[in-house]
């Protein structure tokens, strides 16, 4: 419950506030906001098995956001940013769809 | 495949498990609930949401705004085309009208050029290269009174000259004109009063094929014919290879002018 009201104070802060990101790394936050999506959905379903851990979240929310965003710099240094960023988020979706399936299945044990 | 497999049967970070693993055999501590630092995280997290949907939005209403724009300036260049066109055609048809004009001023100026050239000529204005012949006549025998060539005998053969056409006539280089008279001044002829002497030499401008035997059909011509078979002077007339050049009279005075009825357009 704690955690539900952190993460609705937090998107209400990000509206209030508007912080402004800096030009550089723009192209970056999209991809960043997906890794961060897929830690959080990993975390959830950890929570509804039972095995949830603070640090590991924050490891894996934290180096998810980090390695995200490098791998798409490195990609646009190469040339071929464009197609790392497809396939990050391909890998990264694939995983939210089934941390989802799995969560489905613990609330509806289905 | 085995990527596709591999991605789904670790779609949750093993390290859970792992962690979950360990803490199980160390001890039954506090598990699965969220502390204070998953919350932070979870903060962060909503911002970064907020703040990713913010940017989207925002570079969204500036590329709306960047497509109005450039719509705008496509409007406004097509209507700034459109009216250079406009000038342009304009512009030509004004170059054609100028062309044509300037052509008719060529065409009057050239019909002007060729009057005045041909004016000329007739007048005694301008100097005369053309076919024609020359006529020598000389006095006869000095111990003879009465073959002196006079300014009448002259007259009379230009008279019969230009009465067959001839164009253009000079006597020893004194060109005739309108106003020229041939007249015996003291003991000599003079021609534009200026005084000339025997033998005399007149060139003609003219048809050289004609102009010989109509002259000795003249009056003037019969009577040069009489004056050598009577009294023995000298009456030459030769057809020249080479064109005959004449000078222009010596000078030419204004004595009438008038302004033309039609209007002249000055340039």
């Amino acid at each position: 419950m704690i955690a539900v009201l952190g993460l609705v104070l937090g998107v209400l802060l990000g509206l209030v506030l508007q912080p402004d990101v800096p030009i550089g790394l723009q192209p970056y936050l999209p991809i960043a906001v997906v890794a961060a999506l897929d830690a959080v959905f990993g975390a959830l379903r950890a929570f509804l098995d039972g095995i949830f851990d603070d640090k590991v979240f924050v490891v894996s929310f934290v180096s998810n956001v980090l390695i995200a965003a490098l791998i798409v710099y490195l990609g646009d240094q190469l040339g071929v940013g464009g197609q790392l960023t497809t396939g990050v988020i391909v890998v990264l979706g694939i995983r939210i769809f089934s941390n989802v399936a799995a969560i489905r299945r613990h609330l509806f044990h289905a | 495949m085995g990527l596709l497999n591999y991605l789904t049967a670790t779609s949750m970070d093993e390290d859970y498990e792992h962690v979950s693993r360990v803490r199980s055999t160390r001890s039954g501590a506090s598990m699965g609930t969220p502390g204070r630092v998953a919350v932070v995280v979870l903060a962060a997290f909503g911002v970064l949401v907020a703040t990713a949907g913010l940017q989207t939005a925002r570079s969204a209403d500036i590329t709306a705004n960047s497509h109005d724009e450039l719509v705008k300036q496509v409007i406004t260049r097509k209507a700034q085309l459109s009216d250079r066109r406009d000038l342009v055609d304009s512009l030509e048809s004004e170059v054609r009208t100028l062309r044509s004009v300037q052509i008719d001023a060529a065409v009057a100026d050239r019909a002007v050029q060729s009057r005045l050239a041909s004016l000329g000529v007739e007048a005694g204005a301008l100097p005369t290269v053309g076919p024609g012949i020359t006529i020598e006549v000389d006095n006869g025998p000095a111990s003879d009174d009465k073959a002196e060539i006079l300014d009448v005998d002259l007259q009379r053969m230009v008279n019969g000259l230009w009465e067959v056409g001839a164009e253009a006539i000079s006597i020893n280089g004194q060109r005739l004109t309108a106003l020229t008279a041939v007249r015996t001044a003291g003991s000599s002829v003079t021609v534009n009063l200026q005084r000339i002497s025997p033998p005399y030499t007149l060139s003609v401008i003219g048809d050289p094929g004609t102009l010989p035997s109509d002259f000795i059909d003249t009056p003037g011509g019969q009577w040069w014919l009489d004056l050598r078979s009577l009294y023995g002077v000298r009456f030459e007339i030769n057809v020249p290879d080479e064109r005959v050049t004449l000078p222009a009279a010596a000078r030419l005075v204004l004595r009438y002018a008038h302004i033309p009825d039609e209007e002249v357009t000055p340039r």
